[in-house]
């Protein structure tokens, strides 16, 4: 691996002074209930109490099994008698196409799609993710702001800025982390489309001219981000490239102990059996 | 080699590290050569009119200026049209939404232009933001954080009408209000104009608030239209030194 290290390294937290036109600030916070629930501020018009449901997250790469392990989740809970909402990147009614158009021109910059993307969450999780919280559901989310604030992080925009935007975010109840090697996460990504996509690649980033070394030093970086959140947020980290029953195992567990469910055992239906190997 | 003949030698050298605001990091005031001037005010508060004016004396002397105007990036334009007309939106996704349409503006036309020596001029800046979505109950502080790329204008005017005046333009110019616009959203009213009223009345009580800390230049909304605009020519004029934006030499050949 020639060059993969010389990459910039993303920039550093610092602990600025503020731009001039920002008001002075509390140093911290002062104690605020709804830090329980969120990363950092209330969202307007929205009483957390209310929530009976779970938030359960899956994180991870791209190729790093995020979807299957969903899929199967949903099948179990459903068994079990849980009602289940799923979430996920660019699923939004208000701006899901809209971002799906701005990839496929790509002429859009990073911080626009970073706040394009900012506005999809948001519209989900007040038209989707809250609703079902409040009615007892649980919300299986295909990524969540880690991602999010990973991919503007490593290109450029400030960490303070992206959390910054996220601090209405409501805090997961759980927050796996599927972490893959990107080599590994590069040949099922290939398999899957028998291609690696422009922004899979990070190619709008100008790292390599070769797609492969493009994938690899940007997922490395990705990677990278994903290790310090896992710290800063209690990540449950597994390793996803042991085999789908295996990963799917140890969801199971941990999901159990959560919502009180007795027995992890199961086995996919008919229909889900191709996903079990 | 012949080639290297054809590389022409730039003007500027490009500077070793970027003079642009970024997100997240103290904005470097003035570090490039542009100048920004940005105008703001209530709902019929007269500020286009003079904004306008001002560009046509600026254009009539040919100097170099770009006019931009809140809510019209193309990028983001459809999603906001649909957020409207089905309500989809809150408080936080329409302060998002806009804050994508300022970002795709800032990064393809403000910034590179202020990089490029342009005098540019904006119908309305982050200040409008920051009065409205916290007239809907966004926190000032998330809204500080998310305009924070913005570059800071030379001069901001605010044109400050009663509101009374300002509302009673809006009204009777414009038989039906829209949704969002009259705020509706807040669910204040009932009636359209009477939530507008409302509105705008917690609108300008947020940019009232921002005169001192953000140097408003305050300018009198009621006065005649020549005699503002006189004012205006007179301010833009003394603070930022025109010459610079002056047609250049070959221009004129």
């Amino acid at each position: 691996m020639p060059d993969q290290e010389k990459e910039k390294p993303a920039p550093a937290v610092t602990t600025e002074t503020p731009a001039p036109p920002i008001p002075s600030k509390p140093a911290s916070p002062p104690e605020d209930p709804g830090q329980q629930y969120f990363f950092g501020e209330p969202l307007v018009g929205f009483d957390p109490s209310e929530i009976t449901g779970s938030l359960i997250v899956i994180e991870g790469m791209d190729g790093s099994g995020r979807s299957t392990q969903i899929t199967l989740l949903q099948e179990w809970l459903e068994s079990e008698g849980f009602a289940v909402q799923t979430s996920g990147l660019r699923r939004s009614n208000l701006v899901g196409r809209d971002i799906d158009e701005l990839l496929a021109k790509n002429a859009v910059t990073r911080l626009t799609l970073a706040l394009m993307y900012a506005t999809d969450f948001f519209d989900q999780v007040e038209h989707r993710i809250l609703p079902a919280l409040r009615s007892g559901t649980i919300v299986l989310a295909d990524r969540y702001i880690f991602t999010l604030i990973g991919r503007g992080v490593v290109r450029g925009i400030n960490r303070d800025y992206m959390s910054g935007l996220y601090a209405m975010a409501l805090r997961p109840h759980l927050t796996f982390w599927l972490n893959v090697r990107p080599e590994t996460a590069f040949g099922r990504e290939f398999r899957k489309a028998q291609a690696i996509s422009y922004w899979e690649a990070g190619r709008d980033m100008s790292l390599s001219h070769d797609l492969y070394w493009s994938f690899i030093r940007y997922q490395t970086m990705i990677k990278r981000e994903f290790e310090v959140m896992a710290k800063k947020h209690n990540f449950i980290e597994l390793d996803g490239e042991a085999s789908v029953s295996t990963v799917n195992k140890l969801l199971r567990q941990r999901i159990a102990e959560q919502l009180g469910i007795r027995s992890t055992k199961y086995t996919p239906s008919s229909a889900l059996s191709y996903l079990w190997r | 080699m012949e080639t290297q003949d054809l590389v022409l030698k730039p003007a500027r050298t490009e500077p070793a590290k970027s003079t642009l605001p970024q997100p997240g990091r103290p904005v470097p005031s003035r570090a490039y050569p542009g100048a920004l001037i940005v105008v703001e005010g209530t709902d019929g508060s007269g500020k286009s009119t003079q904004l306008y004016l001002l560009k046509r004396w600026l254009e009539i002397g040919g100097y170099r200026l770009h006019f931009t105007e809140w809510n019209s990036s193309p990028l983001v334009k459809s999603a906001t049209r649909r957020g409207k007309q089905r309500r989809l939106l809150t408080p936080t996704t329409f302060s998002l939404l806009h804050a994508a349409d300022f970002a795709d503006r800032c990064e393809r036309q403000i910034m590179p232009l202020l990089q490029g020596d342009y005098l540019v001029l904006a119908d309305r800046y982050i200040y409008t933001a920051f009065a409205r979505d916290t007239a809907r109950g966004c926190s000032p502080r998330w809204l500080r954080n998310l305009y924070r790329f913005a570059p800071v204008p030379d001069i901001t005017f605010y044109f400050r009408a009663p509101l009374d005046v300002a509302v009673n333009r809006i009204l009777s110019g414009r038989p039906k209000l829209k949704y969002y616009e009259a705020g509706m959203d807040l669910g204040m009213s009932y009636d359209r104009a009477e939530s507008f009223r409302l509105f705008q009345a917690r609108i300008l009580e947020e940019y009232d608030k921002m005169v001192e800390t953000d140097n408003f230049v305050v300018l009198d909304g009621t006065m005649p239209v020549n005699k503002l605009q006189k004012q205006m020519r007179d301010i833009v004029a003394s603070k930022i030194d025109l010459k610079r934006f002056a047609p250049r030499a070959e221009a004129a050949e």
